[in-house]
């Protein structure tokens, strides 16, 4: 610690001295033995570094230590708003769905799409029963991945982490692009470019994360609210004139779209109708996953929650379905896009007035907040596999702003792709959809009642029966849903594999080179057994090999310079000159005819290791290369390249360390050091 | 009287510390009434050096002891958002540096500590600190009171058990 000069109080005689703290501007004490480092720690030293850090910091925002991390705890009103937002705003192309498929049998078929949203509210109701009882068993979250690990073979586990993320995916490309469709029924100049909005979309969502936008309840909460707010509104005006004024409206003739007359309304119609409205159910297991997030009670408020949210959605979705069956309304694309929801808000709210361009604009916004959830879902889920050993370790690190980089990242690919793959139209990306969620509800289902079988606490028996018949009923749905979207679900069904696969090699590998790494707990280890050597790859006696020669000393005794030289009259008055100026350490010269360095340093690397006698457990070889640090990014093109190729090729080479000892231009300005070096 | 809602306000406070257990009572009450006021803090600790030294000798150990006090006082800053520094100090006397960096600072408060001392039936050990710095501050004094064991309390207890008592100003 360093002092101040002596400042003078108000009394005479009152002094005191200011003690510098040298730690202070970089770390803080945080107990015995443990320091914390600052922000200043972390600081770019260099103009150029402290260039990218001053860009990312205007791209991203000034970077948040741990300390800052948001850890709000959620009200059911705020959480409803939060996780709710992709189950809701699903309501919104649900319908569509279900009458894209109706239509093609004709007019007659469109009244069946009521019945089939029933049947789909009514696996809603059992799916959300069944999450509530894993929300009991599970406060601490994690969803169908969780219960599968704890109850179910590993590998269950990694097909709902693999089939999770191919939804969280589809989530975030299927919302994208139907926000995009809100937006163009409302203004059908920008059809031409709706691939160029979903992508710039996607990267201002991907920004906003990477900037570390969380789920602040108001930010959701407004949007969330004002779209369910509107479509009840729309439900209750739509009703009245249904039932009380008796209006209604035959679809119009012809029906758009290319309806095949000979489609009959089969089972195969009303089964392909079913699993494509069924996208209803996505995002409906977001609560489970996110139980922690609530205010305590944590379970029972999670599971009111997820009730009010599995109400709500159902009564959008029948309502919705209800209205837009009885107004005649069925999904337009020619001459101009106009989506189900967007025509019964037109129905409802009259074409081009405020409210509709307000109700379609809320419609977009709660679709981009859907989006958004799967940018905290997936690299959440990332990062657990990344723990977990399934994935690159990359993804369970936090950039600057505490966000999960890696994954929000990959996703924001992965979603764009898919955009640009179909063309952002979200009737072609829907049979992608829910094959996962359906897989992810399965087979969390299905732990649950390994889960009850284990436990058996009381009434273990009717939570056995739910969670029994839920597996049951959503494997069948899977089925179903894989079937009739097939051709294209089968894709879904191929990556999910592909994932898993590329899991479990990461996996292989991550346990192959920790159990080559492990140091086992009791082991109390020993003094180094094995003998030293230095070899100095040298070009000539400077200052910068001086420094080099001198650390390889204070390594080992056995320190040899060796040269590797195409000309032998050089290196005779070399030799000439160490053995002047450096004489207790001998120079080996390697002549090399055919002028190569790296290719005979390595041999003669070899050739020592050869003669080492057999009986001797084998030396470890340090490698001291001498390297001149240039001032300029610039300047370090025209050094250090023969030291850089023979640090690669020396990389992996068994019982060898590579040792760089810089020399810095500014050190030989020093009288001081020079001396103490020796030179 | 002064209006009670500017009682406690202050732009920049300086916080005595002197490593006792009164430290984190200083700490987060000082945090708690910044956070109110938008404030910033100095932590300052005085080492009390003797006759028998230099006023600007090498006093490692104490140093050493004395900066972990002013970095566990930042860490908890850190904790409230609070701009919390640290200022170690030499000096004679402990309450005269403490008022005098205060000023220097241009501090509109200082904050200390009153240890309660259990044994012999309990009491508040005043020391010379404070009533130095009651006489001498030219700016409001917070002192936080350490809790008064509970059996020796006089009547029930319904208020804070954290008090503060306010200096001239």
């Amino acid at each position: 610690m360093a002092m101040k000069p002596w400042l003078h109080g108000r009394k005479p005689g009152d002094r005191r001295v200011r003690v510098k703290r040298p730690h202070a501007q970089f770390f803080r004490y945080a107990g015995p033995g443990t320091l914390v480092a600052r922000e200043s720690a972390s600081a770019p030293r260099t103009a150029s570094g402290r260039f990218v850090a001053r860009a990312r910091q205007l791209l991203f925002g000034r970077p948040l230590s741990i300390h800052e991390e948001i850890t709000e705890r959620l009200s059911k009103v705020k959480a409803l708003a939060i996780f709710s937002s992709d189950a809701i705003s699903s309501s919104a192309y649900a319908t569509e769905e279900i009458l894209r498929v109706l239509v093609l049998a004709g007019a007659g078929a469109l009244l069946l799409s009521l019945p089939i949203a029933a049947a789909i509210a009514l696996l809603l109701a059992i799916v959300a029963i069944s999450y509530r009882q894993e929300i009991h068993a599970y406060p601490s979250g994690g969803g169908d991945y969780a219960v599968a690990r704890a109850n179910l073979p590993a590998i269950f586990g990694l097909v709902v982490a693999a089939a999770l993320l191919v939804d969280y995916t589809m989530t975030v490309a299927v919302s994208t692009s139907s926000a995009v469709e809100q937006v163009i029924s409302a203004m059908p100049g920008l059809l031409d470019i709706r691939i160029e909005i979903g992508a710039v979309a996607i990267l201002v969502i991907m920004l906003g994360n990477l900037r570390g936008l969380r789920e602040s309840g108001n930010i959701f909460a407004v949007p969330t609210y004002l779209f369910a707010g509107m479509t009840l509104l729309i439900i209750v005006v739509g009703v009245f004139r249904i039932v009380v004024l008796g209006e209604s409206q035959p679809p119009p003739t012809p029906l758009p779209g290319q309806p095949d007359p000979l489609q009959a309304v089969g089972f195969l119609l009303l089964i392909h109708a079913f699993a494509s409205g069924s996208v209803a159910l996505t995002g409906t297991e977001a609560i489970a996953n996110g139980v922690p997030a609530f205010k305590p009670p944590e379970s029972r408020n999670a599971a009111t929650t997820l009730t009010v949210m599995a109400i709500l959605l159902g009564v959008l979705f029948v309502g919705l379905t209800f209205v837009a069956d009885s107004f005649g309304v069925v999904p337009v694309d020619e001459p101009k896009v106009r989506t189900v929801i967007s025509q019964i808000a037109a129905t409802i709210f009259g074409n081009d007035t405020i409210t509709f361009y307000l109700y379609q604009g809320f419609t977009a916004l709660i679709l981009f907040l859907a989006a958004n959830t799967s940018f905290n879902a997936f690299p959440r889920l990332a990062a657990i596999l990344a723990r977990d050993g399934y994935m690159p370790r990359q993804f369970s690190f936090r950039g600057d702003r505490l966000a999960f980089t890696s994954g929000i990242v990959i996703l924001s690919i992965g979603a764009i792709a898919l955009i640009v793959a179909f063309g952002g139209i979200t009737t072609a990306l829907i049979p992608l959809y829910s094959v996962g969620v359906f897989i992810a509800f399965s087979i969390g289902q299905t732990g649950m009642v390994r889960h009850w079988l284990a436990e058996r606490s009381p009434g273990w028996r009717r939570r056995l029966t739910i969670n029994g018949f839920g597996a049951v009923l959503t494997s069948i749905v899977f089925v179903v849903v894989l079937v009739a979207k097939a051709p294209s679900s089968l894709l879904v069904a191929l990556i999910i594999p592909i994932l898993i696969a590329m899991m479990l090699f990461i996996n292989r590998q991550y346990r192959a080179s920790a159990a080559n790494l492990e140091v086992r707990d009791d082991a109390v280890i020993p003094p180094p057994r094995r003998e030293e050597r230095v070899i100095v790859p040298v070009p000539g006696i400077t200052r910068a090999v001086v420094r080099a020669v001198n650390v390889g000393r204070s390594i080992a005794p056995d320190v040899r310079a060796v040269l590797i030289s195409d000309e032998p009259e050089e290196a005779a008055e070399l030799r000439e000159r160490w053995e002047r100026q450096l004489p207790d350490v001998p120079l080996v010269i390697v002549e090399s005819p055919y002028r190569a360095l790296v290719g005979p340093m390595l041999a003669y690397l070899d050739v020592l290791d050869r003669t080492w006698p057999e009986d001797k457990e084998r030396p470890v070889t340090f490698v001291v290369i001498p390297e001149y640090v240039a001032r300029r990014w610039w300047e370090r093109l025209l050094y250090n390249q023969s030291a850089n190729r023979l640090r690669r090729a020396l990389i992996g080479r068994p019982r060898t360390v590579v040792v760089n000892v810089p020399y810095r231009r500014d050190d030989g300005e020093q009288p001081v050091q020079r001396a103490a070096d020796g030179v | 009287m002064s209006d009670p809602q500017t009682l406690n306000a202050f732009s920049k406070a300086v916080l005595g510390l002197n490593g006792a257990s009164t430290d984190g009572l200083v700490v987060h009450l000082g945090c708690q009434l910044a956070k109110q006021n938008s404030a910033e803090l100095v932590a300052v600790h005085v080492i009390e050096v003797d006759w028998s030294h230099e006023l600007s000798d090498e006093m490692s150990a104490e140093n050493e002891a004395a900066s972990a006090i002013l970095d566990l006082a930042e860490g908890i800053a850190e904790h409230y958002r609070v701009k919390l520094s640290g200022d170690l100090l030499q000096a004679r006397e402990v309450a005269a540096a403490l008022v005098d960096e205060a000023v220097e600072l241009q501090a509109d408060a200082i904050i200390v500590g009153l240890p309660y001392r259990k044994r012999f039936g309990g009491d508040f050990e005043i020391g010379e600190t404070i009533p130095y710095v009651f006489q001498n501050a030219p700016c409001q004094v917070i002192v936080a009171r350490e809790p008064v064991a509970v059996a020796n309390i006089a009547e029930p207890a319904t208020g804070r058990r954290q008090e503060l008592a306010m200096g001239a100003r």
